[in-house]
C-alpha cells in the first residue's frame, strides 16, 4: 500500500501552561512539557521562573503518520522533585481533528487549549500549544473537508468530540448511513487520500 | 482574616506594566477608546466629545489587614451610573506588602465634559495568590476591604497638577471608625500612538545591598509629570541573587514613555519580601537615548543621591541596553482601511418560547398596523452598524428552531426559504425574508446555537483555504432561553481559533445569565465537553432591553468587544494590515 509509510510534518509549539495544580495545591516548582505521538517523544526546557503558570515558547518539528493509526497527540506536563524523579502533574489528548480537516485547512496556525487532568482524572490545568500541519508539495489527493454539507458538519465533529478521544463508536440516534465500523463519518482528522478510501 | 505569611511574594516579583500579553488575550483596563465605535458615529459628522484620560493611583496609610505582614492592596475603580449602580472601569495590579502603595497599571476613562461622572474607589487586601494571575479574575469576595473614596472626574480634570488626594472611608468592622488613609490620583490625557519600544536590559557590577546572600535587583522605570511629579510606568521582574542580572525584554508604548524625548527615571532596586526595597542606584534617561546607548554599544553607570549637598556617587554598576527594537501596533482602522473585510451572518429564533405570532405580546407578533415587533427592532437597529462595516451588503441569514417544510425541526434552515443560497441583500433583505419566513416556518424549539456557530465556522474556516483577508462575526438574536448549554460551549470552542465573532442579541425581558457565562468576561474560558479550551473570547453579549432603557447605545454595546477580539486573533498570527511592511 503507498500510503502506508506516508507521515506528514507538523510544527508544534509548546507555548506555556495556566492554573497548574498537584493534590489541588498549585505548583511550586520548574515544571517542563512533553508531546507524544505514538512513540515518539518530545521534551521541552523547564520553565525558569517554576510557579503554576510556566511559559515554554518551544517549537518542536515532529512527523505523523498519515494512515489513521493515529487518532490523538497526547501532552503531559511533568515536574522533577527534589529527588530527581519526574512527577506528572496533569495531560491532555488532543484529537488529531481539532487541528486537521474539520475547521483546519492546511497551512493553518491552530491555537489550541486544553484542559490537564492528572492520573485521578481530577482537573490540574491548562495548556496552551499552537500546531501547524506544514503545507504539503502535492496536494494531489488532498480534497477539502468543506465538500461536507455543514450542517452535518457540526453533527460530525461533535461526534467525534462526544467520546473522549474514540472516534468511531458510531451514533446511536443518528440517521447517517453506518459505514461498517467506522461510526458514519469518515472524514473525521483523515484526509481523503488515506488507504480507507479504497477500503471495500 | 489575612495570611501569616508575608503573602504571594512570587505575586510580589513579577514583571508589570512592561509585557506582552498572551497573545490571544484582548486588552484591559480601557473603558475609553472603542476604534470601531468611533469610526461609526464620525462617518456621520459625530465627533466624540470626550477626551480620553489615564489614571495613576496611589495611596498612602492603609490600615493593616494581614497579621504577619503588610496589606497587599490593590484598588478598583468604578463609575457610578444613572440608576446608582456600580459598573468596573478597571483595576491596578497587586503591591507586595505595601500600606503606601504606588501602582503601574493605569486605569483608562474616557472624559465626558458634558455629563457628571462619578468615580468611586474600592481598596482590597489581596489575600489570595495572584502571582501570574489575570488582575481581572481575581474575586473580590475573597479580599479585605480596606476602604472606598468617590469623586468626580471633572474635579481632578481642573484641579492644577490635575491630581488630587481623597480620603478613604468605610466600614471595615470591628465597628471602630479608625483612620483609613488616604487615595491620590494623577489625571493625564492619553496619546493614542502605535508605537511599541521593546528593549533588552540587563546591569553588571550591581551593589551588594543583602546582608547573607546578593542582592535581588529589579528595575522600575517611571516618567516625569510636570518637573515633580514622578508617574511609574513600568517595572520589570525580580531576579534573585545576583549582581549582574538580565531582565526579560520589556515592552513599552508611547502611551507608557510620552515621547521619546521624555526623561525617564530608571531605579534599580533590591526586592525584599517586607516591601521596603532598597535603592541599588538610578539614571535618568530618554527613550531615544536608551537607542543611542544600544546602538552604540555604551553602558550607562548608575547614580546614588547623596544626601549631603555633594554631587550624586557615581557607582560601578552600569546599565546595559543590548536590544533596541522599535514596532508599529496596527489599530482595529488600520486592518478594515487596508481592506480586512468584515462579514456578518444573521441567525433568528424562531422558537416556540417567543409566543404565537398572532398573539400582540408575543416577541414576533407581526402587527397589522406596522409596529416593528422586538425582532423586526433589533434587526433594524443592528442592521444599521453592520452594513456600515459590512461592505458588500450580502448576508447570509438563517433561522434556527423553526419547523421547515419538509416537517422536520431545522436549527440552521435559510430564511429567505431557498433551498440553495442562503444570502440576501441588505437589512432590508433581512426584514422581508424575517417576516416570509414567519408566515411559512411554525414555531417549534428547542434552542439550540451549535448549528448555526458550525455552519458560521465552517464559512470562516473556508475562507482560511482561500487565504483572503476576511473575518466574520455572526449575530444571533434570540430570546434568550438555551436548551443545550453544553452544546453550544462546544461548538463556540470548536470555533474559537477561526477569524469569527459571535454577537449574540437578546430581546425580551427574560433572565440572561446563561448569556452572560457564555460571554466569559471574566476571564474564565470556556470548557468544551471533550477537555478543549477555548483559545480565546469570541463571544459578545448585548441585552437590548438595556439599549431601549438607554443605558447604552446599539452601537456601544455591539461593537464593544469587537476591535478586541479582531485583534487577538490577527496579532497572535502576526497578520498585518494588507499591503502593510511587515513588522
Amino acid at each position: 500500500m503507498t500510503y502506508s509509510t506516508m507521515k506528514r510534518s507538523l510544527d508544534i509549539e509548546l507555548i506555556s501552561a495556566e492554573g497548574l495544580k498537584v493534590d489541588r495545591k498549585p505548583v511550586k516548582r520548574k515544571t517542563f512539557c512533553i508531546v507524544r505521538i505514538d512513540q515518539d517523544i518530545r521534551f521541552c526546557k523547564p520553565d525558569e521562573l517554576g510557579g503554576s503558570y510556566p511559559v515554554w515558547k518551544e517549537k518542536i518539528e515532529m512527523d505523523m503518520a498519515m494512515n489513521g493509526s493515529v487518532r490523538f497527540i497526547s501532552i503531559e506536563v511533568l515536574y522533577k522533585t527534589s529527588g530527581g524523579a519526574d512527577k506528572n502533574v496533569g495531560f491532555a489528548k488532543i484529537p488529531v481533528t481539532d487541528f486537521m480537516g474539520g475547521f483546519a485547512p492546511q497551512g493553518h496556525l491552530n491555537f489550541l487549549s486544553y484542559r490537564l487532568r492528572d492520573e485521578y482524572g481530577d482537573k490540574s490545568g491548562i495548556v496552551n500549544v499552537s500546531i501547524m500541519v506544514k503545507p504539503d508539495g502535492n496536494s494531489l489527493k488532498y480534497s477539502s473537508p468543506s465538500l461536507a454539507a455543514p450542517a452535518e458538519y457540526g453533527v460530525c465533529s461533535s461526534q467525534a468530540a462526544a467520546v473522549n478521544g474514540q472516534m468511531w463508536r458510531p451514533r446511536t440516534s443518528s440517521s447517517m448511513a453506518l459505514t461498517a465500523g467506522y461510526g458514519g463519518r469518515v472524514v473525521t482528522g483523515v484526509p481523503v487520500w488515506s488507504a480507507y478510501s479504497r477500503s471495500s | 482574616m489575612g495570611n501569616c505569611l508575608s503573602g504571594d511574594v512570587a505575586g510580589g516579583k513579577q514583571a508589570i506594566g512592561g509585557v506582552q500579553q498572551r497573545p490571544t488575550s484582548t486588552t484591559t483596563n480601557n473603558a475609553a477608546q472603542n476604534d470601531a465605535v468611533d469610526f461609526f458615529f464620525r462617518s456621520r459628522g459625530q465627533y466624540p466629545l470626550f477626551s480620553q484620560i489615564e489614571l495613576s493611583l496611589s495611596a498612602s496609610n492603609l490600615i493593616d489587614r494581614d497579621i504577619a505582614s503588610k496589606s497587599d492592596p490593590m484598588a478598583v475603580m468604578y463609575l457610578r451610573k444613572k440608576d446608582g449602580k456600580l459598573e468596573e472601569i478597571g483595576r491596578t495590579e497587586v503591591i507586595l506588602n505595601s500600606l503606601n502603595p504606588k501602582w503601574i497599571e493605569k486605569i483608562t476613562v474616557s472624559f465626558q465634559f458634558e455629563t457628571v461622572q462619578t468615580l468611586v474607589f474600592h481598596v482590597f487586601d489581596v489575600d489570595t495568590r495572584y502571582h501570574n494571575v489575570p488582575v481581572k479574575t481575581l474575586k473580590l469576595k475573597e479580599q479585605d476591604y480596606l476602604g472606598e473614596a468617590t469623586c468626580v472626574l471633572s474635579e481632578v480634570m481642573t484641579k492644577p497638577n490635575r491630581s488630587m488626594t481623597i480620603n478613604l472611608h468605610g466600614n471595615v468592622g470591628a465597628g471602630v471608625t479608625r483612620k483609613l488613609g488616604t487615595l491620590s490620583l494623577q489625571a493625564e490625557e492619553t496619546i493614542a500612538s502605535k508605537t511599541v519600544v521593546e528593549m533588552n536590559l540587563r546591569s553588571v557590577n550591581l551593589d551588594n545591598k543583602d546582608l547573607f546572600s546578593k542582592s535581588d535587583p529589579f528595575l522600575r522605570i517611571s516618567r516625569l509629570v510636570e518637573n515633580s511629579i514622578v508617574v511609574p510606568v513600568c517595572k520589570t521582574e525580580v531576579v534573585d541573587n545576583n549582581l549582574n542580572p538580565i531582565w526579560k525584554p520589556v515592552c513599552l508604548t508611547m502611551q507608557q514613555f510620552g515621547s521619546k524625548d521624555t526623561p525617564l527615571l530608571i531605579e534599580c532596586l533590591d526586592f525584599n519580601t517586607s516591601g521596603n526595597h532598597e535603592l541599588i542606584g538610578r539614571t535618568e534617561k530618554s527613550i531615544a537615548e536608551l537607542e543611542r546607548l544600544c546602538h552604540q554599544r555604551e553602558a550607562i553607570n548608575f547614580v546614588y543621591p547623596s544626601t549631603s549637598h555633594g554631587r550624586n556617587k557615581v557607582l560601578k554598576g552600569q546599565l546595559i541596553v543590548d536590544h533596541f527594537v522599535e514596532k508599529v501596533q496596527y489599530s482595529f482602522l488600520d486592518y478594515i482601511s487596508s481592506g480586512f473585510e468584515l462579514n456578518f451572518m444573521v441567525a433568528v429564533d424562531f422558537t416556540a418560547s417567543n409566543g404565537d405570532p398572532r398573539t400582540p405580546s408575543s416577541l414576533h407578533y407581526n402587527d397589522p398596523s406596522g409596529r416593528l415587533n422586538s425582532y423586526q427592532k433589533a434587526i433594524m437597529e443592528v442592521g444599521e452598524v453592520i452594513q456600515f462595516y459590512d461592505s458588500d451588503r450580502r448576508f447570509p441569514a438563517w433561522g434556527f428552531g423553526g419547523r421547515t417544510a419538509d416537517g422536520h425541526v431545522s436549527h440552521a434552515f435559510n430564511l429567505n426559504g431557498a433551498s440553495f443560497g442562503d444570502e440576501v441583500v441588505g437589512v432590508e433583505g433581512i426584514m422581508s425574508a424575517y417576516s416570509n419566513a414567519l408566515t411559512n416556518v411554525p414555531l417549534a424549539g428547542p434552542t439550540l446555537f451549535s448549528h448555526v456557530v458550525d455552519k458560521a465556522a465552517h464559512t470562516a474556516s473556508q475562507s482560511l483555504s482561500q487565504n483572503s483577508p476576511k473575518y466574520f462575526v455572526l449575530l444571533i438574536i434570540t430570546d434568550g432561553v438555551l436548551t443545550d448549554m453544553a452544546g453550544t460551549i462546544d461548538a463556540l470552542v470548536r470555533a474559537s481559533d477561526l477569524p469569527l465573532s459571535v454577537l449574540i442579541v437578546g430581546v425580551g425581558n427574560t433572565d440572561f445569565t446563561q448569556m452572560e457565562f457564555l460571554d466569559a468576561d471574566k476571564g474564565r474560558r470556556l470548557e468544551s465537553s471533550t477537555g478543549r479550551v477555548a483559545t480565546r473570547d469570541i463571544v459578545q453579549f448585548v441585552p437590548m432591553k438595556e439599549v431601549h432603557s438607554g443605558q447604552v447605545s446599539v452601537v456601544q454595546a455591539l461593537l464593544e468587544e469587537l476591535p478586541g477580539q479582531f485583534l487577538s486573533y490577527v496579532r497572535c498570527r502576526n497578520i498585518n494590515p494588507v499591503g502593510a511592511p511587515a513588522i
